[in-house]
Order: structure tokens, then C-alpha cells, then sequence
């Protein structure tokens, strides 16, 4: 697509939304088998999967902390993530992201409950539309909470933009490409930043004013993550609550067929006594 | 198990405030800031009625901790003079999660059996399979005295095959050779 004329119009944005509204979230909660944490977001056409495991041993041995776990965060592409196929493997971009994203995390583990050990993070995008960054961090905290790995809180991210000289909250593609400038910021509930990055230019006050909208979105999203960790925990005390039911109607047939075979001696007892 | 002595106050995730510093003592997976205690996993939030700990139990998949009276298969890897070292790697019934607090755990002679032990080496070799049981988490003490408890799987110490069990005794079938182990009820069934 090119670059449009207007990217507001009448105070709606390309895609419908107004300047201070995100796009749609949806998140899943444990959707790996195999890892010990996991989550499937979708932000808008962003689709990420975010898998956590450990804390387990530290393989290379020489990146082993005595005092505290390390952290590893990987941020990779699908090469079908985008339009033009991107050539697979980690790259500049993907290595800068996964340090960030890495450093928007880690403060919110307590790392020193799991000295010698590693926690690995890993988040695949599989398809992209600006903004997978925060995607992938907001997945990954979920999947962190998921994993039982004790936290101060959950960290929530979104970026806002500048677009026709306007701050818009949660860019999309064409507004990330042609826009003037992008600021994916990453908060604690508390509203304590933990990832704050600049691409194009901002006044001070347009910097400002961006963090304050940055952090009404992260609430929201806060919200989106919560809710589904709660959907989580119901679905497993469902599950939990039919293998108990299914345990006591096996347990109640293995009575009846008890009693039925105890029935049936009596009656071919009943039978040779005639 | 039930503890009569819990109450349980709902629900919480990471980083919710779930009590005040004046109110109750921090316990398992809670951290203190400003005077206020907050869930650090998601999970239900229990109260102890007397001593005032509140804390949080993990609701899905909760970390793998080794516990007392857990019962744990592992491997011999060494004989001292009057200690057995063993390497942890399962906990029956936690699934297939990393434990974490995994470390060279030891039986005593004294609790191998519980009858008199006189030679270490005719109840437990180095490669043998164990079942055993967890008596104390800090020093990480097993015992393998019990009826269930002892050699899962153990090889011939001529041929390194793998012996069979022949009554009390264990036999291997390719040199002849016979030994005897501290052997669990379950040798050679596989039965955790």
C-alpha cells in the first residue's frame, strides 16, 4: 500500500479507530503442551506465540549466575510473518528486540529465588503488523504468570505513534511505515516504566503527553491479561472437576459390577441348587 | 488434605495486594513492599487462622519442589563409608516439570532397611535405580526401609547387564552371576 494522504480523518483513523483506542486483543492462556508456561495474543493482525520454561539448568554452563537465574528472552520472525518473505534466523532487529523486550521482563522475577538456574522466554510472531514488540512482551508476561514464576506483577506494553502531526495510541502497519515517529512503551501496573524507546522524532511535551496515553492503554491491556489468566484458572478447575467426577463414576461402576457379579453367584448358586 | 486451620480468601494474581503488613506474616509465594503483601504467583489466597501467615498456593503448573515425604526415583552414584549418594530425578506424581531444588541427596545405612545393615555394598551399588523416600528436605536425607521402597532396576557388577529377580536374590541371566540388593516390592516392574 501506499502512502496514504490523510491517516486521520474526521477524527477516525485508517482502520476506524479513534486516535486513544487500541486494537482488538485476544489472548489464550496455555496453549503448549510441552512448555512449563505458555500464550497465544493476538493484537489487532499481530499473532504471537510466547512459551516459557523453567527455571532449569543453564546450558552453555559459563552463563550460570551464582547468586540469581538468568533470563533469556528470544524474539523471532516467522519468515511468513510479513508480506515479503524475511529470511529466517535472528538478525539485527530481532536481536535488538529480544534484548529489550529481555529488560522489560526481567525486573518484575524475582531471579534471585533460582540461583544457577535459567529461565528461557521465547516468542515467535506469526504474522506481523507493527507493534510486535509489545505483543510479544504482553504475551510473555502472560505466559510468565502461567508458569507459576514468581513476579512482582504483570508487565503490560503498547506503543503510541505520530501520525498527520497527532499522537495515536497503538499503531498499525501503515501508519508505523509512514508515520512520524513510534514509542513502544512497557509498564508494571504500577505504572513504573520498563521499556521506553524512541524511532522518529517527538517535542518534550509530545514525549510526555505520549507516556500518558501509553499508560491508559497498558491498564487496558492489564485488564485483557488478567481476565484471561482468570479464564485459565476456571478452565482448569472444570477439567479438574470432571477428572474428579469421572474418578467417582468409575469408581461407582466398579461397585455396581461388583455387586452384579456378586448377584450372579447368588443366582447360579440358586440355579445348582435345584 | 484438608487444613481445617486455612481459610481460603479468594483469588489473586502476580503483583495484587492481598494484605497488609500489620494484619499478617508473609508466607509461600508473597513479597512485602511498603508495608503491603502481594501475591507474587497466580493462585488462591490461604490464611492461617493462628499464626496469621497468609500465602499463596500456586493453581496451575506450580513449580517442582522436592518435599518431605515425596517419594523420589533416582540413581546411585556413589558409596561413602557409611552414606549412600543418590541423583534425584523424579518426584512421583509431579509430572515432568525441572525440580528445583535438586541437589546430591544421601540415604544412611541406618536407613536402608530396617534391619541391621552390615555391608552397604549388598544393599545398594552404584547405577542401581532407586525408590526412595524423602525424611528431610534441608540436608536431603532419603530412606529406603519399607516394603515399596529400594531397588527398581540394578545391573550385575561383572557384566553391567541388567539382573533379574529370583526370589529374594537377583540373578543375571548372561554371567550367572548373583547378588543381592535392597530390592522394592515393584524390581523390575517399572512401577512408580
Amino acid at each position: 500500500m501506499d502512502k496514504p494522504e490523510k491517516f486521520i480523518i474526521d477524527g477516525i483513523r485508517l482502520d476506524g479507530r479513534k486516535p486513544d483506542e487500541l486494537r482488538p486483543m485476544k489472548i489464550e492462556v496455555g496453549v503448549l503442551n510441552r512448555a512449563d508456561g505458555s500464550c497465544y495474543l493476538e493484537f489487532g493482525k499481530n499473532k504471537v506465540l510466547a512459551a516459557v520454561y523453567g527455571p532449569r539448568e543453564v546450558h552453555p554452563r559459563h552463563m550460570q549466575k551464582p547468586t540469581t537465574a538468568v533470563v533469556r528472552f528470544k524474539y523471532n520472525m516467522a519468515s511468513f510473518s510479513v508480506e515479503e518473505r524475511k529470511r529466517p534466523g535472528p538478525d539485527r532487529r530481532s536481536i535488538e528486540v529480544s534484548k529489550v523486550s529481555r529488560e522489560a521482563v526481567e525486573p518484575m522475577i524475582f531471579t534471585e529465588y533460582f540461583p544457577k538456574s535459567a529461565i528461557d522466554i521465547f516468542v515467535e510472531v506469526l504474522q506481523a503488523d507493527a507493534g510486535t514488540r509489545t505483543a510479544g512482551i504482553n504475551a510473555a508476561s502472560v505466559a510468565l504468570a502461567d508458569a507459576s514464576i514468581p513476579m512482582r506483577g504483570l508487565v503490560s506494553s503498547c506503543a503510541v505513534g505520530k501520525v498527520d502531526g497527532e499522537l495515536v495510541l497503538d499503531l498499525m502497519k501503515d501508519e508505523d511505515n509512514y508515520g512520524e515517529a513510534d514509542v513502544p512503551v512497557a509498564m508494571t501496573p504500577d505504572g513504573e516504566i520498563t521499556l521506553l524507546q524512541m524511532d522518529g522524532n517527538l517535542t518534550k511535551e509530545e514525549l510526555k503527553k505520549a507516556v500518558e496515553m501509553a499508560t491508559e492503554g497498558c491498564k487496558q491491556i492489564y485488564k485483557l491479561q488478567r481476565d484471561a489468566l482468570i479464564e485459565r484458572y476456571k478452565k482448569d478447575l472444570e477439567e479438574h472437576k470432571e477428572e474428579v467426577e469421572l474418578v467417582e463414576i468409575i469408581a461407582e461402576s466398579e461397585e455396581t459390577s461388583i455387586e452384579s457379579t456378586i448377584d450372579n453367584t447368588d443366582e447360579s448358586g440358586g440355579l445348582n441348587d435345584e | 488434605m484438608i487444613n481445617e486451620d486455612l481459610v481460603e480468601q479468594g483469588f489473586a494474581l502476580p503483583g495484587e495486594l492481598i494484605g497488609t503488613n500489620e494484619e499478617f506474616t508473609k508466607g509461600e509465594q508473597t513479597f512485602d513492599e511498603g508495608g503491603n503483601i502481594y501475591a507474587s504467583v497466580m493462585g488462591c489466597v490461604e490464611l492461617h487462622k493462628q499464626s496469621r501467615i497468609i500465602s499463596v498456593k500456586p493453581v496451575i503448573n506450580p513449580l517442582n519442589y522436592i518435599q518431605n515425604q515425596d517419594i523420589v526415583i533416582g540413581r546411585v552414584t556413589a558409596i561413602r563409608n557409611s552414606v549412600v549418594l543418590v541423583e534425584i530425578t523424579h518426584i512421583k506424581g509431579k509430572g515432568e516439570r525441572k525440580i528445583i531444588n535438586l541437589g546430591q541427596a544421601a540415604i544412611h545405612v541406618s536407613n536402608i532397611r530396617d534391619a541391621y545393615v552390615d555391608n552397604i555394598s549388598r544393599e545398594l551399588c552404584p547405577f542401581d535405580i532407586v525408590k526412595a523416600k524423602v525424611i528431610d528436605v534441608e540436608s536431603m536425607r532419603l530412606t529406603t526401609a519399607g516394603k515399596e521402597l529400594g531397588v527398581m532396576k540394578a545391573f550385575c557388577s561383572k557384566c553391567r547387564q541388567q539382573l533379574h529377580k529370583n526370589g529374594v536374590k537377583l540373578v543375571c541371566k548372561s554371567c550367572g552371576n548373583k547378588e543381592t540388593r535392597k530390592i522394592s516390592v515393584n524390581y523390575g516392574t517399572g512401577i512408580i
